[in-house]
């Protein structure tokens, strides 16, 4: 026997036994960091609390508010149909079946950016699409819509158009009513001197 | 680090390049293991020179365990390889006719090409043969196009299917290639008498 055979026999052998003592890789299906974090500078993962309100008037089969808050807060105050995954239980088995539903846009929302943002990395991390965050959170939405300021007298022509849409928006949310957009002029009325009463007869 | 092309460490382009050098290297050592002969080739059927049997099996478990190592050195991420999809009924039937092909020409299409390299008169025959199955395959793909696609399990692995580490499936694969080199090799002694020891 060729002595070479045998060692090299050998050594595959032994090569073959330390592929079994080699550790299992954990498969992680998740969003590689790269992408990640391209996706995190991109501007398109927020959405303003005007476009939520737009959503939510239209009724928008395709909007899905998620409230990242506690459930207190969420009881004494949430957007119109969202629904209440309060942020660490996000991973959880059973709320999974709230993301990744084909042709619905995920939309997090919380007290400011912040807790939303994390719910939004969390679930990109996970490889869900389609998920959003309102900027500014419930803040702003009380800045925005509820109490909606009126733009300065040199702002520009859309300033107005959003402030009139973000008008709208408050009454209805909160039902109040809207005065009336014009200011009133004292209307005089002019009167046609009455000319002097037919006196006699010819 | 690997794989090169979809991590981009080289572009797409290269492709081209890197399939001329691994081919002239495939061809290469298909000739210089002596499958440019068909009675080498179909000596595996007959029971008397089992060098295929021995030259695919080392290429095999040394590219299985190679990569095991190169994944878990971090020089190739496996769940990034491209894994051929199976389709198992049509599978089986087409190894068992290329089986039969293998057996009655005595090529198969990689080593029938290293025939005609060197200028054999039945790798050129088989080539031609083998263009014309082509033709008719394709002419008359329509009547066994539903077979051709069914079975479909996806692009699986064995890990996949059965749930056992891969490295289990290298180690009993290479287990069984080596005792088979060792086994060929007393055969190959007892029906040859005119054998020469191989030598490197």
């Amino acid at each position: 026997m060729n002595r070479n055979y045998i060692f090299l026999t050998l050594l595959m052998l032994l090569l073959a036994t330390g592929v079994l003592f080699l550790p299992e890789k954990p498969e992680y299906k998740q969003t590689k960091p790269e992408d990640l974090l391209y996706e995190i500078i991109q501007p398109t993962r927020y959405v303003t609390t005007d476009q939520v309100a737009k959503m939510i008037i239209d009724k928008d089969p395709s909007l899905e508010l998620v409230d990242v808050r506690d459930v207190n807060s969420f009881e004494k105050f949430s957007l119109t149909n969202a629904i209440n995954i309060p942020l660490d239980s996000i991973l959880s088995e059973s709320n999974q079946e709230y993301f990744g539903i084909p042709g619905m846009k995920v939309v997090f929302y919380s007290d400011d950016d912040i807790k939303a943002d994390e719910a939004w990395v969390l679930t990109r991390r996970m490889g869900y699409k389609d998920t959003y965050v309102m900027t500014g959170g419930l803040n702003r939405w009380i800045e925005t819509i509820i109490n909606p300021k009126m733009p300065p007298d040199d702002a520009p022509y859309t300033a107005f158009e959003q402030y009139e849409f973000r008008k709208g928006a408050q009454m209805y949310f909160t039902g109040v009513k809207i005065e009336a957009k014009t200011t009133k002029a004292k209307v005089t009325v002019h009167r046609k001197k009455k000319k002097a009463a037919p006196s006699g007869g010819c | 680090m690997g794989p090169l092309i979809p991590n981009g460490v080289i572009t797409g382009e290269w492709d081209f390049v890197i399939a001329i050098l691994l081919g002239i290297a495939f061809g290469f050592l298909l000739e210089a293991s002596g499958f440019s002969s068909s009675r080498n080739i179909a000596g595996v059927f007959y029971g008397y020179n089992f060098v295929v049997l021995r030259v695919f099996f080392t290429a095999v478990i040394v590219a299985m365990t190679g990569l095991l190592y190169f994944d878990y050195f971090g020089w190739i991420e496996l769940d990034k390889i491209f894994i051929l999809p199976t389709y198992l009924a049509p599978m089986i039937l087409g190894s068992v006719i290329m089986g039969f092909g293998f057996l009655l020409g005595g090529f198969c299409p990689g080593t029938s090409y290293t025939a005609i390299a060197i200028g054999k008169l039945d790798g050129i025959l088989f080539t031609v043969g083998l263009f014309i199955g082509i033709f008719l395959f394709s002419e008359a793909f329509p009547l066994f196009e539903d077979f051709y696609y069914s079975g479909f399990i996806g692009n699986v692995t064995l890990t996949d299917v059965t749930g056992i580490p891969a490295g289990w499936f290298a180690f009993a694969f290479t287990v069984i290639a080596l005792a088979s080199f060792w086994i060929t090799m007393i055969i190959e002694k007892k029906v040859r008498k005119n054998i020469k020891e191989y030598k490197f």
